[in-house]
């Protein structure tokens, strides 16, 4: 058995393609372009905001915000379409109402009225037992009371009884459909479990709405027919009171004298509303009688049916695509006289108390919200100043003011949908106002807040600004508590940073700190406070800036958990200029691709402290150790390019990459960096570092064993290139004396035959490439090398060597019989076939075909051909290969 | 074999002076001989005592004569012949007001009350001979009084200014309430048209106790002349809640009640008999003590109640 030489060099240049000089680089842009990118990127102006590093900012903030923003948007760019769609805008209000407060899943008890209890088992009574009952007697079963229902039969009941009104109507009965209505009704009359108001108000307005359509509908389908049922005409859309018939009229009468029975003040008011439309059938100003229903409402003394009774209304209103808002200012106006007295209910003694009022104003916000929110859709920009003037809040009524404080909830919600403009040009009217309506309906510091919000939606003027900014300041430095400092400072700090008011921010930060210091920070306070220091990163270019702010650094200190690490992430980020974020992840690759990108150029020693901190610092980031080692393998190779004068440095990088080694955690990951290494070593003349590098990559092959459960194709695959590529290193390796030359190839092989997991085809390859690895070690000039002058090869080692000569063979018969039987223990056919010719290609490239190595590769062929058929390409092709080497061999 | 009546208005609403127009609308499966198809009107009024105020031997005898306006106008619609099998619909029209002979009352509004009913019926008949039933229906129509007889002056919109306090009321009140006082002040009108709602506004300036609602009671008051003495029953109409709890003090809450339809009618003051109307303001303090009570009759002067009546004129306008 004999090698077959080879000149890598000449085979080289044989087998080479031409090579033709390209004049553009195929994977360049057209270079103007590039060039024009790049200005943009670095003298992009001062007040220019990346969309989407902004977003990220105030996806960061409290949900208040969040809603700040939405209203917002709201307001500025879908007002138009939303204006168009009322409907929709409803049902995802009422959506939002259901979702912020919803029914609890607990048991509730109260008085419900019996249709809530009507289908239960409870109960054997038939339900027009039951109607006829509580027809005749409604107190009876109010007073019964107590009953227990849990919030979700609640809702299916509610759900029923839409389906029962509509079922009823369907079939004729109106009736049933009426009173059935006007229970769902009554049931807004019980507020007394406050948490389930919203949702029983949006289910029972659904109701409304639905009869009202109905009404609407029957009426106009009356005004269209002739009496004999034939259709004789179209109501047009704006048809007026005389186009009806007097039938239709009468119906229209009849059901509004229905209603006009209902006994309670509540569901009478709601009835009406729902058929609010229907008064146009009637008159041709169907508005007129809002006012009365508007005063009507003041009759609800319960503050919480009556809040939801006006943001019926004022749905109703909108429904009638009317521009009159005065009504709804009536409502806002009562609306304060109500919160007022809700306030100023102190004399109940529980402690409970408060927390009630709480629950109720928040329960009463979302109504206030909408209201204004439909006020202010409807209102030109001149209009705005007589608006607030029938609010009681115009700038020329100051004394009518002091008479008659705005309550501060509802100028939450006035501020938060007045033009922007017009928020800038009174902006210290607006402070005044927010200082005087101090109560408890709303936090005065959310006030403060949402006109910072407000004010950096467009830029104002520089007196304006520092006008509000100075008293706004004054206020918070009385602030005791961090949150509603943070609260305030949030919305302001925008302001700050663009108008440069460099004294402010730096007192803010030390407000923050001071207060921070003496009370801790606390969770929902950490919000608050990353979107602070986030903003201030947002808006400073240079790190530096960040970092010659101390008090940013020291409050940066006291923060913990994720906000702090978002922190400083974005502070990486800086660095890195990477704002691509995806997963859970992200903190580890941010510093990892940090750490990957810090150069310290020529100050490599440096560098490498840097790395050793990192992996102080770092420890629990398992990620990082990888871009440690890599890192510090590129510094090595670095300082080897750099000439010899380096070779200490070069040896603690080694030393840094095998002390960092063994704690990566991910097997393959780890092999394949002790290859690395290895290599990089070998490069640096480190021979028996690489060796022990090497050593520690079988090693972990070993361990690999130890690893249960089954490995995925990919996985294995990974170890076997890794293997190959080890192979391959070793060609470079200098054989040890001690240990024999073979010594690494046969720890392989017995590895290889030792591992369970490896599968036939496996084997196959690895064979094959010790193969190949033993017959280029026994080329007189090895096909490549390390660097010549520092690590001899095999080649200079031993050449000539009979031995050395001798112990490849021993170790290629051994290895050929591996591999023959290898084959044979190959289930699939298909795969045996491929198997053998591979195995065939590479015994006849790597030796002079003597009567040994004819008969095996004859055996290998035979072995194909009776895997796959004559004609498969693979085959056909060693087949000619095959006979080429014959015949090119006996020419030698 | 059915017997149907339809008239012409759905909402029945006839004036003296117009026609009745209507169907008669027969379903057979066999033909029908007949010796005539009739149709009869017949309005009257109806007093009968019950119980409340009258005595007992008041209540023994029962029902006052009833009083005719319109006694039996009969108009043969068919003189006698066949009705086919199947759907026959056999139209016919009548005036329901003689021009020559003088009526025998006034066209009184269809009114259903308590003690006095005020009735038109018109009914259909189908003689079949000696040997078979005749069929026959009955129908109710309303009749509303004729424009041309109508009061051409507008209604008043003069309102009536009440006060009720502590010191307006002639029943006992709770303690606190004496003591503590309450003012509620409004106006009301007390002419007011069948077709318009009544109307006004009510204020609530001061009360020493909350207030746990306010309603408003729309009263009949219906009398019979019962030989020579009068009896008069009041009941309770319709009643309207116009606060629900203890509302926001000086804050203006409106009137707004719809007349309910057959259940009022104009204010007539007949000889043997008359309805008239009011209105019965009730303020109801929240109490203990009412709360044992909350069956009662909710315009008898109770200790948690402050009230206040008013005259009600109701008309027909045009």
């Amino acid at each position: 058995m004999e090698f077959r030489p080879r000149n890598y060099i000449a085979e080289k240049e044989a087998h080479a393609l031409p090579r033709v000089r390209a004049d553009d680089h195929p994977l360049s842009a057209p270079s103007s372009l590039t060039h024009r990118q790049v200005e943009v990127v670095d003298h992009g102006d001062m007040g220019y905001l990346d969309p989407l590093r902004r977003s990220d900012n105030n996806a960061a903030v409290s949900i208040e915000d969040l809603e700040v923003i939405e209203s917002n948007s709201v307001v500025g760019v879908s007002g138009e379409a939303t204006m168009l769609n009322p409907s929709k805008e409803w049902v995802s209000f009422k959506r939002s109402l259901m979702q912020r407060f919803p029914v609890s899943k607990t048991v509730l008890t109260s008085s419900i009225s019996d249709v809530m209890v009507k289908g239960r088992k409870t109960y054997d009574k038939s339900s027009t037992n039951m109607h006829l009952e509580e027809l005749e007697d409604p107190e009876k079963f109010a007073e019964e009371g107590g009953k227990v229902i849990t919030g979700q039969e609640y809702v299916s009941r509610l759900h029923e009884l839409k389906v029962e009104i509509n079922h009823a109507w369907h079939a004729d009965d109106r009736v049933t459909s009426l009173k059935l209505s006007i229970k769902v009704a009554k049931l807004l009359m019980d507020t007394s479990i406050l948490q389930c108001y919203p949702t029983l108000f949006a289910h029972a307005t659904d109701i409304m709405d639905m009869l009202g359509d109905m009404v609407w509908e029957r009426i106009k389908l009356k005004a269209e027919l002739a009496e004999d049922g034939t259709k004789f005409c179209w109501l047009p859309e704006n048809f007026v009171a005389s186009d009806i018939c007097s039938n239709a009229k009468e119906t229209c009468n009849n059901w509004f004298s229905k209603i006009g029975a209902i006994r309670e003040l509540l569901p009478r008011i709601y009835l009406e509303l729902a058929l609010l439309p229907c008064w146009r059938y009637l008159r041709d100003r169907p508005l007129d009688c809002l006012q009365r229903l508007v005063m009507m409402t003041r009759g609800l003394a319960d503050p919480l049916a009556s809040a939801y009774c006006r943001l019926y209304m004022a749905h109703c209103i909108r429904k009638l695509h009317s521009h009159d808002i005065g009504c709804l200012l009536t409502c806002v106006n009562d609306f304060k006289i109500l919160l007022m007295r809700v306030i100023s209910t102190t004399e109940t003694t529980h402690g409970n108390l408060t927390g009630q009022k709480r629950l109720l104003i928040s329960l009463m916000e979302p109504t206030i919200d909408y209201i204004m929110k439909c006020i202010f859709k409807n209102v030109s920009e001149r209009q705005v100043g007589s608006v607030l003037m029938e609010l009681g809040l115009g700038s020329n009524q100051v004394e009518l003011r002091g008479k008659f404080p705005c309550v501060a909830i509802v100028l939450h919600h006035l501020l938060k949908q007045i033009p922007s403009q017009v928020v800038i040009s009174s902006a210290m009217e607006i402070v005044h106002l927010i200082e005087s309506s101090n109560d408890d309906s709303f936090d005065q510091c959310l006030n403060y807040r949402l006109l910072g919000f407000r004010l950096c939606e467009r830029r104002s003027e520089m007196e304006t600004v520092n006008a509000v900014v100075d008293k706004v300041i004054q206020v918070i430095t009385h602030y005791e508590g961090l949150d509603e400092y943070l609260k305030v400072v949030d919305a302001y700090v925008d302001i700050l940073l663009q108008n440069h008011m460099d004294d402010h921010l730096n007192s803010i930060l030390e407000g923050i700190l001071s207060r921070a210091c003496s009370q801790g920070i606390a969770e929902d306070e950490l919000a608050t406070l990353q979107s602070i220091l986030v903003k201030f990163l947002s808006y400073y270019e240079d790190l530096e800036d960040i970092i010659a702010m101390t008090p940013f650094l020291k409050i940066l200190d006291l923060m913990y958990g994720s906000s702090q690490s978002i922190v400083n992430m974005h502070i990486l980020d800086m660095g890195i200029r990477n704002g691509y974020i995806h997963d859970s992840n992200q903190p580890a690759r941010l510093i990892s691709s940090f750490v990957s990108l810090v150069d310290y150029g020529s100050e490599m020693e440096s560098h490498l402290t840097f790395l050793v901190e990192c992996r102080a610092a770092f420890g629990s980031i398992h990620w990082l150790k990888e871009t440690l080692v890599r890192s510090s393998n590129c510094l090595a190779i670095k300082a080897l390019k750099d000439g010899n004068r380096h070779i200490s440095f070069i040896k603690s990088c080694i030393a840094f990459s095998e002390v960092t080694l063994p704690s990566i955690s991910a097997q393959t990951k780890q092999l394949n960096l002790y290859l690395e290494t290895a290599e990089v070593a070998l490069f640096g003349g480190l021979v028996s570092h690489s060796d022990g590098l090497i050593d520690s990559a079988i090693n972990s092959l070993q361990i690999l064993e130890v690893m249960d459960g089954p490995r995925t194709p990919v996985d294995a695959d990974g170890v076997l290139s890794s293997i190959q590529k080890l192979f391959s290193l070793l060609v470079m390796v200098p054989g040890n004396p001690e240990h024999g030359i073979t010594y690494y190839p046969k720890n392989l092989v017995s590895l290889v035959n030792s591992q369970s997991w490896m599968t036939p085809r496996m084997r196959v390859k690895i064979f094959c490439a010790v193969v190949s690895l033993l017959a280029a070690l026994s080329q007189r000039d090895l096909p490549y090398h390390a660097d010549k002058e520092k690590v001899l090869g095999n080649g200079l080692l031993f050449f000539g060597h009979p031995s050395y000569l001798h112990e490849l063979a021993l170790m290629c018969k051994f290895v050929l019989q591996n591999l023959v039987d290898t084959i044979q223990q190959e289930p699939s056919m298909a795969a045996r076939g491929i198997m053998a010719l591979e195995a065939c290609n590479c015994i006849a490239s790597s030796f002079i075909p003597s009567q040994e190595i004819s008969s095996i590769c004859s055996n290998l062929i035979e072995t194909g051909k009776s895997c796959m058929s004559t004609s498969h390409p693979y085959l056909q092709s060693t087949i000619k290969f095959m006979d080429h080497l014959v015949h090119s061999s006996v020419a030698v | 074999m059915s017997i149907e009546l339809k008239l012409s208005r759905i909402n029945r609403v006839y004036r003296p002076s117009e026609l009745v127009e209507g169907k008669i609308i027969v379903k057979s499966s066999s033909s029908i001989s007949h010796y005539g198809i009739r149709i009869a009107v017949n309005g009257s009024v109806n007093l009968q005592v019950r119980g409340g105020s009258a005595g007992v031997i008041e209540t023994l005898v029962g029902v006052a004569k009833p009083i005719s306006i319109l006694r039996n106008k009969i108009v043969e619609v068919r003189p006698s012949g066949k009705i086919p099998s199947g759907t026959t619909e056999i139209p016919f029209s009548m005036s329901i007001r003689q021009p020559r002979e003088d009526n025998l009352e006034r066209f009184y509004e269809t009114f259903h009350g308590g003690n006095i009913n005020i009735q038109y019926l018109v009914t259909v008949d189908i003689s079949r001979g000696y040997l078979y039933k005749s069929l026959s229906t009955t129908m109710e129509f309303i009749v509303e009084s004729d424009k041309a007889d109508l009061v051409e002056r507008p209604v008043s919109p003069d309102m009536v200014v009440f006060y009720i306090t502590q010191d307006t009321q002639r029943h006992p009140l709770l303690p606190q309430l004496k003591s503590g006082g309450f003012r509620i002040i409004g106006k009301m009108s007390t002419q007011c048209s069948l077709s318009d709602p009544v109307s006004g506004e009510l204020t609530v300036e001061a009360s020493a106790i909350p207030i746990s609602s306010i309603d408003l009671h729309l009263l009949r008051v219906e009398s019979i002349l019962l030989g020579e003495k009068i009896v008069t029953e009041k009941s309770v109409v319709q009643t309207t809640q116009i606060a629900d709890g203890d509302v926001c003090h000086n804050m203006t809450l409106p009137i707004h009640v719809i007349l309910p339809r057959l259940l009022t009618c104009p204010t007539v003051l007949a000889g043997p008999f008359s309805i008239e109307f009011k209105v019965v303001i009730v303020i109801t303090f929240q109490s203990e003590v009412a709360k044992l009570h909350s069956k009662s009759d909710p315009t008898t002067p109770r200790q948690w109640l402050a009230m206040e009546t008013l005259p009600l004129e109701l008309v027909r306008t045009r």
